[in-house]
């Protein structure tokens, strides 16, 4: 059986830990704000490797690579478009390394930057471009399943699930970042939590959930996952939060929700159906360790 | 007689063949490219961030909006230009230094056009330094700057100083962005924090000294 096939029967049978988050993780290494941290990849292999040996050794189920902006779009503002495979390819080959037996490997897939025609300039078989390329290098490099996290628009989630598949993914992971609106829970482009699950379903996710989000409360985001649920026609749902709203405090960014609080939150966001757990900015190895014993590995 | 207001619908409901058929309309009329600009589409755009901030309406339907009036403008600019008239206000933007996401600045610089802002866009990763430059060269009515990552609020915080001790006088600074609170803008000295794209418009004019 491969990995990718070990995945699907694991998450049938019993919930999955995911990690926490990479960015803020990198920056606390030392990766300068605004540098690009998909250079690390090849640059600082050996700082990668160690946030990866952190989740694993926190009990994460789930590696995800640090590919987050490796698309053409977001390197081309670095200067880098065309270092997109070797920059994928090495980061799923590192998060795999680590990963060994004890968990599977995502290859990440953030936002291509903009905004497609005919809101904005892109057209969308560029995008649908930049992201098979990323997605068949994190395929190359040994990732189990493409997880396409952060997204606003549908259309650009669509996109990017379809290229995944074109690459040659079988199991594709799909969330978005929601925001609190006066009409309840919103992307950015104002897509309702049911629209979004809808539009990822039929481009063919096979998981659909929420990542990150803005000013979102882990009470929201216990709420959120009972929405996402109720939109997942019995698909699994993931929900990774954030850390809390961050804080800047003299110079230096700190971010509300505890280890201990996200320990305290599992229960609740398993409780309403989700069955991915992990984090996202700001969360820590001690976040994903606070809940490993609420996602039980057996059972 | 074409009428303005029949403009300003169009441009708030995002119907750039109205708009644009509008304008002709409306030249043809006599009616001077300034007024047409001030009466026409500054309310349209108004009425889009009013929706804006209420969540009655969402990106995309501001995009579309900023279509329509762009095509009117297509047609008004450059009769504006060949009458030597400019913008009353001049606003420069730009995300903060280590900080490469856009779509929120450009939201703000669209709307900002909107209310009929001469704007100076500088992009992304804007040190201190260009905005105190630009601000200067232009003589800025206001600057904005915006951050969507918490790790770039402090360049976001060196960059108000700056703006505030190179002494430009009459010179507005305004930040924005997910991670950022009036509190937070309280704290560096900002002179105006916006929530929203909306809000952005609101404040940009009350702090000229326009009716918001």
């Amino acid at each position: 059986m491969n990995r990718t096939d070990s995945l699907r029967q694991t998450l049938a049978r019993r919930a999955l830990l995911g990690d926490g988050a990479t960015g803020t993780q990198l920056q606390s290494m030392g990766l300068k704000p605004g540098a690009c941290g998909e250079f690390w990849n090849t640059a600082h292999p050996d700082r990668v490797r160690e946030l990866h040996r952190r989740y694993v050794t926190a009990g994460a189920d789930l590696l995800t690579t640090n590919t987050f902006g490796a698309n053409a779009f977001v390197l081309g503002h670095h200067g880098a478009a065309d270092r997109g495979r070797e920059l994928n390819v090495a980061g799923a080959q590192l998060a795999r390394e680590l990963a060994g037996d004890a968990a599977w490997v995502l290859g990440d897939v953030g936002p291509f930057g903009g905004m497609l025609e005919p809101l904005g300039e892109t057209l969308p078989e560029d995008a649908a471009k930049a992201f098979r390329d990323q997605a068949a290098a994190l395929l190359e490099g040994g990732a189990d399943a493409i997880l396409v996290e952060t997204m606003s628009d549908p259309v650009e989630m669509a996109l990017a699930i379809g290229a995944a598949q074109a690459a040659g993914a079988t199991l594709v992971i799909a969330t978005y970042a929601f925001q609190k609106s006066a009409v309840g829970l919103r992307t950015m482009m104002g897509t309702t939590v049911a629209a979004a699950v809808a539009a990822a379903l039929a481009a063919g996710a096979d998981v659909v959930g929420a990542n990150c989000g803005t000013d979102l409360s882990l009470g929201d985001y216990e709420k959120l996952a009972a929405e996402l649920v109720a939109a997942a026609k019995g698909n699994p749902v993931i929900v990774q939060p954030n850390a809390g709203s961050p804080i800047l405090r003299e110079g230096r960014i700190s971010y509300a929700e505890s280890a201990a609080l996200f320990a305290a939150a599992a229960p609740r966001l398993l409780g309403a159906g989700a069955r991915l757990i992990g984090g996202c900015c700001g969360s820590t190895p001690e976040h994903i360790a606070a809940m490993r014993p609420v996602v039980k590995p057996t059972g | 007689m074409p009428s303005v207001t029949a403009l300003t619908e169009a441009v708030a409901a995002g119907k750039r063949n109205d708009a644009l058929r509008l304008t002709q309309e409306l030249l043809a009329a006599g009616i001077p490219p300034q007024v047409i600009v001030e009466t026409g589409l500054v309310p349209g755009m108004s009425i889009v961030g009013e929706r804006f901030r209420k969540n009655e309406i969402f990106v995309p339907e501001m995009l579309i909006a900023a279509r329509a009036m762009k095509e009117s403008l297509k047609l008004l600019e450059p009769l504006l230009v060949a009458a030597g008239i400019r913008p009353k206000y001049t606003a420069i933007i730009g995300t903060a230094q280590g900080d490469l996401h856009d779509i929120g600045k450009n939201l703000v610089a669209m709307m900002w056009r909107g209310a009929n802002f001469n704007v100076i866009d500088l992009g992304t990763n804007v040190s201190a330094e260009r905005y105190v430059a630009a601000a200067r060269e232009h003589q800025a009515h206001l600057v904005g700057i915006s951050a969507l990552l918490t790790t770039t609020m402090p360049a976001m915080k060196e960059a108000v100083l700056a703006l505030k001790a190179a002494g430009l006088t009459g010179t507005k600074v305004v930040i924005g962005g997910a991670p950022v609170t009036q509190d937070f803008a309280d704290e560096i000295g900002a002179d105006g924090f916006a929530a929203d794209a909306g809000t952005a418009v609101s404040l940009a004019r009350r702090l000229v000294g326009e009716a918001a």
